[in-house]
């Protein structure tokens, strides 16, 4: 284990701009660097990232803003060291791959940082074979980065860090665009790093369930304090709910069942007989939506090329009114390229798709978003009104539908009502997020895609996002979500298609295709917790 | 490997040998030879979807030129060279990373920030081409009628201003990024080593002779 490099912050504040906005950081007294694994917990716009900047110097030396009180790094205060004094010692990882990959080969991009500090050429050929040795990623180093799946960009990223042997790591949000394979491999990969010591970590994160068992400490950031700290079984033995976080399942099952500490893992849970009983309401209950109305989207035999290769084949099923589908997947299973062909933004070069009667082949795309109204990963794609309510309204104008009461009604029930008069470019992450999402309903189309809508968003917005689909797929719509959020999409699809290799392997209950253990391998799919502890409590019911 | 400052010199000196070339024939004979190693290298798939750009904008000059001109064939002629010198340095960007141009520069003394805006530039072309892509399907996927198409100009803020925002965006992170990996410390290595070898000095002896060939028998 190497000397823990100890970063420390007394009274720490910290606001953007001119200092007239709201401050992102106030009063925060904070060590760090000790614990081999420390998770700093909030929700979107809580301040998380902001106190990481702080500690790696970007914060006052990159973003201009007003700080007060200090940051010690081993004793010297970072107003006083440059990041180019400090990258090396604490390194960091960004929350976006795409705008930190910045060269042509992963091995150059691992070699950048090292090529900074002065190295030799032996030294930095060294350490860039040890760095994607430990992050797993040995095979990919004369890929091109933007090449590279989610996942891949993600360790190519923490590789670059690695390689400069920093002392504290600081990962910002690192699954936010993962899939549960890719997750589960970077947990590895960090947990490795955990126990090698050379690097202690700091991981900001709002999920708790993939970062909270694993970490020593975790303290909770909230509305730009410190609202909680502590080890992870002891701070989410409270409700932290509150703070915008949803606990892992185990957290809140321990407490169900009286048990202190609290247990992170369902794998660990003593369950007895009563149990089942006893944590009935804590389990989701799939939706009942759908299943027998109208066809609304048929989808038959379609095919697709990319740079001649095969994307989809032979992809057939149908949307019927009142259903809520969850379209499932490893990254680069097609299933954005199947979305994209829902209405019409891609031509399918075999078989047709149809959509409330009309072919997709033979109607533009801006015609047929009456029909299909499609939210994509990035809200900052579609913004270019100075104001909310203009963003909004851009779809109903442009096919002459009048929606002035239903866009009030949307932006009440999507909180946004305050934010209407407000630059869309200026929101927050989750609020972009809403409004995309309002500005997709506001022409009322009969069928609502969603691409990842809860990549990065915390309980707040996905619980406003979960009711308003199950109160539009009531109204007899149908919606079809694209996720790697099985959570999610267990909780509110009552069916899911799993994406394959470019076909649909399986079409069923969330519940039938979970317990398919060689399925969910094989598309690099996970059981959620909820799946798994429903099986402990089955296995106990049966003795 | 050849060093990236002569493929530099030969792609200039091949870039003045089509500038200065004449006869339509002769201009001919000089892109059936770029093809010849665009063949060579197995690039043809890339070469073709890159045409599908580079075309329509060599037909415009082509007609510009010609229109100007008041003779078709003078139009021809600078629709055919605009082609070639692009292809030129389409071979050379293939055969060439941006970086290691850029490096390579740097070891001969030009400032590295000024090297990496310029390979950054050029590395980062695809990256917004492919978030315009985005932008246009989002705002289709609105009732935006942005199909291709002279109706699409009028609804040219729809995909100018989150395209502007988002390249600002990006440009923000990304620099961030860098300073992270520490861009602006001085003392910098490299991780190749860039020095000319007598091979490097003979081909751009040979870039440098393309340009008076041309003009002598061109």
């Amino acid at each position: 284990m190497s000397q823990p490099l100890l970063i420390q912050t007394s009274n720490l504040g910290f606001t953007y701009g001119r200092g007239d906005r709201q401050p992102a950081l106030s009063d925060i007294d904070l060590e760090a660097g000790r614990d081999r694994y420390l998770l700093i917990a909030g929700a979107s716009g809580s301040g998380k990232s902001t106190l990481c900047r702080a500690f790696n110097g970007l914060i006052p030396h990159f973003y201009t803003g007003r700080l007060v009180g200090r940051v010690l790094v081993d004793g010297a205060d970072t107003r006083a060291l440059s990041v180019g004094r400090l990258f090396h010692r604490v390194g960091m990882v960004f929350q976006n791959p795409e705008a930190q990959l910045f060269n042509r080969t992963v091995a150059r991009e691992i070699a950048f940082g090292l090529e900074s500090l002065g190295l030799k050429r032996d030294d930095i050929h060294r350490r860039v074979t040890e760095a994607a040795a430990a992050a797993g990623i040995e095979d990919l180093l004369e890929r091109f980065p933007h090449h590279l799946s989610g996942g891949e960009q993600q360790l190519t990223a923490v590789a670059a860090i690695l390689a400069l042997r920093p002392r504290v790591l600081i990962l910002d949000e690192p699954f936010a665009n993962l899939d549960p394979v890719a997750t589960a491999r970077l947990r590895r990969v960090l947990a490795k790093i955990g126990r090698q010591g050379h690097s202690h970590l700091v991981v900001c994160e709002h999920r708790l369930s993939l970062t909270a068992p694993d970490a020593d400490r975790m303290v909770v950031v909230c509305q730009g304090r410190i609202a909680a700290d502590g080890p992870p079984a002891s701070v989410l033995s409270k409700d932290v709910r509150p703070w915008a976080l949803e606990p892992p399942l185990a957290a809140g099952a321990s407490l169900c069942l009286g048990l202190r500490p609290v247990i992170l893992d369902v794998e660990k849970l003593p369950l007895t007989g009563d149990a089942k009983l006893r944590l009935a309401d804590l389990l989701p209950s799939p939706p009942a939506t759908g299943g027998e109305g109208e066809v609304l989207l048929s989808v038959d035999q379609v095919g697709a090329h990319c740079e001649q290769r095969p994307v989809l084949r032979d992809v057939s099923f149908k949307l019927r009114r009142g259903e809520i589908v969850a379209l499932v997947g490893a990254n680069g299973a097609g299933k954005t390229t199947l979305a994209r062909h829902l209405n019409g933004l891609m031509r399918p070069g075999k078989g047709r798709v149809v959509v409330c009667g009309r072919d997709t082949r033979r109607v533009p795309t801006s015609s047929l978003a009456r029909q299909v109204g499609l939210v994509f990963q990035n809200p900052d794609c579609q913004f270019f009104k100075l104001t909310v309510a203009d963003e909004i309204r851009v779809g109903p104008r442009a096919l002459g539908i009048e929606a002035e009461d239903w866009i009030a009604l949307l932006a009440e029930r999507l909180g946004l009502t305050a934010l209407m008069h407000r630059a869309p470019f200026r929101l927050s992450g989750g609020e972009k997020k809403r409004v995309a999402v309002a500005a997709a309903l506001a022409s009322r189309p009969e069928v609502l895609v969603l691409d990842e809508p809860t990549a990065g968003q915390d309980l707040f917005f996905r619980r406003a996002l979960g009711e308003l689909l199950l109160g539009w797929a009531g109204e007899g719509r149908g919606v079809l979500m694209v996720t790697h959020d099985l959570g999610f999409a267990e909780r509110y699809a009552s069916r899911w298609l799993v994406l394959g290799d470019g076909t649909i392997v399986a079409d069923g209950s969330p519940a039938r295709i979970m317990a398919d253990g060689a399925l969910l391998a094989r598309c690099g799919l996970m059981a959620t917790d909820a799946c798994r502890l429903r099986s402990r409590l089955e296995a106990v019911d049966h003795g | 490997m050849v060093d990236p400052r002569s493929r530099l010199a030969l792609a200039c000196g091949a870039a003045g040998a089509v500038v200065a070339t004449g006869g339509a024939l002769a201009l001919v004979g000089e892109y059936l030879l770029l093809w010849g190693l665009i063949g060579f290298w197995h690039r043809g798939g890339r070469y073709l979807r890159w045409l599908r750009l580079v075309v329509p904008m060599a037909l415009f000059f082509g007609v510009l030129s010609g229109w100007a001109a008041g003779a078709l064939a003078q139009g021809g002629v600078a629709a055919l060279k605009l082609l070639s010198l692009t292809t030129v340095f389409f071979i050379f960007f293939e055969a060439t990373a941006p970086e290691d141009l850029g490096n390579s520069l740097v070891a001969a003394g030009l400032p590295f920030a000024v090297a990496f805006v310029f390979s950054a530039a050029l590395q980062f072309a695809p990256v917004i081409g492919r978030k315009a892509h985005r932008v246009i399907e989002a705002q289709r996927s609105r009732g935006i009628p942005l199909e291709p198409g002279w109706a699409a100009l009028r609804h040219w803020p729809a995909l100018l201003a989150p395209l502007l925002i988002q390249t600002f965006t990006l440009a923000d992170e990304l620099a961030e990024a860098m300073e992270a990996r520490g861009f602006s410390r001085p003392g910098r290595t490299f991780c190749r080593d860039y020095r000319m070898q007598p091979v490097d000095w003979l081909i751009v002896a040979a870039g440098a002779g393309l340009l008076p060939a041309a003009i002598v028998w061109l």
